[in-house]
């Protein structure tokens, strides 16, 4: 499992990340690792996809917690969709609702980035 | 055939109720059936019930048949010459051999025929073995020497086996009286030629399996003092030799026998005799039956202590129980005198209630005997007596005591008997109430003894230690609401494991009795000083609740014996009704824990459960990991089939596999696991899983949650979180340590839809 490889595709300039289906300490530092690319080439509006996702360990969620930072440094902005409900009770309970939006869907994560987007232009 | 069939061969006692040593029955049948060459040696005080044990042993395997022949075979208490024996030994033998091969206990009636007419009987297989046997018999009572015929009737269990393919357990019983060179020179033969045949096992046991089932098994029983004494230091006998003591009848045996007596022969009985009499008695199972007995020939009732204390008179005095020891002390000596010297030897060590210098008693009996010390030694023997390093104590036997107080009162010292009624009735009813409170708080006392030696490292609700919080918690509950409630405590205790518990000091004044204990154990799993503790219990049964004066008396008390001893010291009083608010007020300063009667029996409550929850899951599955990169999923699919088996849903078991990852990757950073795997064990039961995670080496984490500080350091200071995260997706979690690492217990509770609809 540790061997899959990151997916991660553009959609409406945004970059969709799919961690896998166990987001553990090497799967987080590849998301770690693809979103500091996606920085790099001024993709800033990111979306993690968590509908494969199955488990989440708490290595896994403490890199997150150092994505969410990185994105916040860069002035990007990063979005949570399809979390099942046992992950988002894990987020939950471990604080990172405060740090980062969570959507039902992918398109839902689109959507509120275009509308912070917004926000910010305005 | 089951085990409680009621056919009886040999034994006299007709109810499996009636009979209390079920479990040395066990234990005889078990070496008659070993497939390794053994043999028992039963080791009984008097009266302990060991003849029935080996007649009810004789029945069950003859009823049994399965391939061990049971000989049942009783030494005399008089002399009777080689010859007699040796004829009676093989006649008997031959006679119950044959009984159980042709499946009829009536062949047994065969003892009684002639040697020479035993082939007779004999089934067809066995005819020619059984006639050459009785025949060179018959030849070796022609020879000179007596020793050929003792030696052809001891060969025949060998014999039976080797040529029938059966093997006998003989139960040789009272062969204590072997030891009594007195009896006659034939004596000496006898034991020797019988030790000599048992000691002939070590040539089967070196010749291994090949021969082990044609050499027969034997069981010695007898009085335990001389019996083993005479057993001779042969390597071979005693490798093969399993002993098995009869120790004093516990209660509740002795509670069904006495119902099922009670039951059988239409006596009324109160429970509060019925005790009475178990404890009056000493455990006693000839006593108890002689008084029952004869409470149903008269048709007598014992329902109060009076009726009880009556009959107990009557039976010492003139019924079967003063029969018993009239005889018996006939029996050691015979003429009128030493049998007064006896009863001089016995009122002066009951009187002393201490030991005695023997020479104080040879000097008290040599008027009326002419070899006191061997007098003494026989007394010893019969167990009358206790002798040893130069001194003599009373027996242990409480019955026998008032006996030689009544015997000595009327016979020696000439006291006229009273006009009506007894001496020894009055004191007995005395005695009877001191008893049952005595018996009350020995009771309580060994509860608490019990209690501290079951601590080992459990984590109990705080309240259970700390009457105030208690009061406050639970007023009011009832004794099940207060065991449910108990169960979703949060403030825990974390208990020490008890090793030794010692009696250090105790009180009884007016209105009031205190004990105090000191139990040694250990606060961690590692067993250094550092993890040492003694906790020092103070046990008091007041009718008030604890007063101030009295906190401070025991606590010095306590602090005394503290002061000199190294390791970490904490305080528990428990006291029967509660605590004076002064006194609470000073316990809490002292940090002591202070629980009443009530919350001891919570705690013992909730042990039991705790232990009982551990030791009967209903299923349980087990799976080594080794310490490596994802091999957690692993885990987690096993659980997720294991969850999925027992009905949780599909977020229930995403939780648990959540937590057991949490659980492993935990193991796997904080031990220091020499053979770097972890150990996992899913215990299903109806209502819950139970994850056992075990590793080897360093603790997992620590008993308060937090992470350990080489956890902390790495990770980006993620961990903590992991055991954060266990702790909010299971229902229970504790840390327990093992011999040489820790486990983490996690428990998932099963919640039906209408569980959760609620």
């Amino acid at each position: 499992m540790s061997n899959v490889e990151i997916k991660s595709r553009m959609v409406e300039g945004a970059a969709i990340i799919y961690p896998g289906p166990y987001l553990n300490q090497l799967r987080g530092e590849d998301i770690e690792n693809c979103c500091q690319e996606f920085l790099k080439r001024g993709v800033n509006r990111l979306v993690i996809n968590f509908q494969e996702t199955e488990l989440i360990n708490s290595i896994g969620i403490s890199i997150l917690l150092g994505v969410i930072e990185a994105v916040n440094d860069a002035e990007g902005c990063l979005v949570l969709s399809n979390l099942s409900a046992t992950n988002r009770e894990l987020f939950e309970m471990l604080g990172l609702l405060d740090h980062v939006r969570i959507e039902d869907s992918e398109q839902g994560a689109l959507d509120a980035l275009t509308e912070q987007a917004g926000t910010a232009a305005r | 055939m089951s085990d409680s069939d009621p056919i009886q061969i040999l034994s006299r006692l007709t109810d499996e109720d009636s009979f209390v040593r079920q479990n040395e029955l066990g234990k005889l049948c078990s070496v008659a059936k070993s497939r390794a060459v053994r043999n028992a040696l039963v080791l009984a005080g008097p009266r302990a019930g060991k003849t029935e044990l080996l007649k009810k042993t004789f029945d069950r395997l003859f009823v049994d048949a399965a391939g061990v022949a049971p000989i049942y075979y009783s030494f005399r208490p008089t002399a009777s010459g080689v010859e007699r024996f040796a004829r009676d030994y093989l006649t008997q033998f031959l006679a119950q051999f044959i009984a159980f091969r042709r499946n009829d206990p009536r062949l047994m009636v065969a003892a009684d025929a002639s040697l020479t007419d035993m082939a007779s009987a004999a089934a067809a297989e066995d005819y020619l073995w059984v006639k050459s046997l009785t025949d060179s018999f018959s030849r070796s009572v022609a020879q000179p020497d007596p020793g050929s015929m003792l030696r052809t009737a001891l060969s025949a269990p060998l014999v039976a086996a080797a040529r029938s393919q059966v093997l006998p357990f003989v139960l040789l019983d009272n062969v204590h009286l072997l030891a009594d060179d007195a009896v006659g020179e034939s004596i000496a033969d006898l034991r020797s030629e019988l030790f000599r045949v048992l000691a002939g096992h070590e040539n089967f046991a070196m010749a291994g399996a090949a021969t082990a089932h044609i050499a027969p098994r034997y069981a010695l029983c007898g009085l335990r003092r001389p019996l083993a004494e005479m057993i001779p230091a042969d390597e071979g006998l005693l490798d093969s030799l399993q002993t098995i003591r009869l120790e004093p009848v516990g209660e509740e045996p002795l509670d069904r026998l006495v119902r099922a007596v009670a039951r059988g022969s239409g006596i009324d009985i109160s429970d509060s005799t019925k005790e009475l009499m178990i404890n009056q008695l000493g455990h006693d199972i000839f006593y108890i039956r002689a008084l029952l007995d004869s409470a149903a020939s008269r048709s007598l009732s014992l329902k109060s202590f009076m009726e009880f204390e009556r009959l107990y008179t009557e039976e010492v005095i003139d019924g079967r129980i003063g029969q018993y020891f009239s005889a018996m002390l006939r029996s050691l000596a015979s003429p009128a005198r030493s049998r007064r010297a006896m009863l001089e030897a016995l009122n002066l060590a009951i009187e002393a209630g201490d030991a005695v210098p023997v020479d104080a008693v040879v000097d008290r009996i040599g008027e009326h005997t002419n070899d006191p010390e061997k007098l003494l030694a026989r007394m010893h023997t019969r167990e009358l007596l206790e002798i040893g390093y130069g001194f003599v104590n009373a027996p242990a036997d409480p019955v026998l005591a008032d006996y030689v107080r009544s015997v000595y009162r009327s016979e020696v010292a000439g006291a006229r008997r009273p006009l009506a009624g007894e001496l020894l009735l009055a004191e007995k009813l005395k005695d009877s109430y001191r008893l049952m409170m005595s018996r009350y708080n020995r009771s309580i006392e060994s509860q608490v003894v019990d209690l501290l030696s079951g601590f080992d490292f459990q984590s109990a609700p705080a309240s259970l230690f700390d009457q105030a919080a208690f009061e406050k918690l639970y007023r009011g509950a009832s004794r099940v609401q207060a065991r449910r409630a108990l169960d979703d405590e949060q403030e825990r205790a974390r208990l020490p494991q008890i090793v030794v518990v010692n009696d250090v000091a105790s009180a009884d004044q007016p209105g009031m009795r205190w004990r105090l204990f000191a139990a040694t154990g250990f606060e961690g799993g590692i067993y250094s000083d550092a993890n040492e503790v003694i906790w020092l219990v103070a046990l008091i049964n007041s009718k008030e609740p604890l007063d101030l004066e009295t906190v401070n008396h025991i606590d010095r008390r306590l602090e005394a014996y503290g002061r000199s001893r190294r390791p970490r010291i904490v305080r528990w009083y428990i006291s029967k009704e509660g605590f004076s608010a002064a006194a609470a007020e000073l316990l809490s300063r002292l940090r002591a824990y202070c629980s009443t009667y009530a919350q001891m029996d919570l705690l013992h409550d909730y042990l039991v459960k705790l232990g009982q929850s551990k030791r009967r899951p209903a299923s349980e599955f087990e799976l080594v990991i080794p310490i490596e990169e994802d091999a957690e999923l692993i885990a987690a699919r096993m659980v997720e089939q294991v969850a999925r088996a027992a009905d949780f849903d599909q977020e229930a078991i995403n939780q648990i596999k959540t937590a057991l990852i949490e659980a492993c990757i935990n193991a796997a950073e904080h031990s220091d696991s020499p053979d770097r795997r972890i150990y996992q064990r899913f215990a299903i039961e109806t209502d819950r899983i139970t994850i056992t995670v075990t590793n080897k080496g360093k603790a997992i984490g620590s008993q308060n949650g937090e992470a350990s500080k080489l956890a902390a350091g790495s990770l980006r200071g993620a961990r903590g979180r992991g055991l954060k995260i266990i702790r909010a997706l299971m229902d229970e979690v504790r840390f327990e340590p093992t011999d040489d690492g820790t486990s983490l217990v996690m428990t998932k509770i099963l919640r039906r839809p209408q569980e959760s609809d609620e």
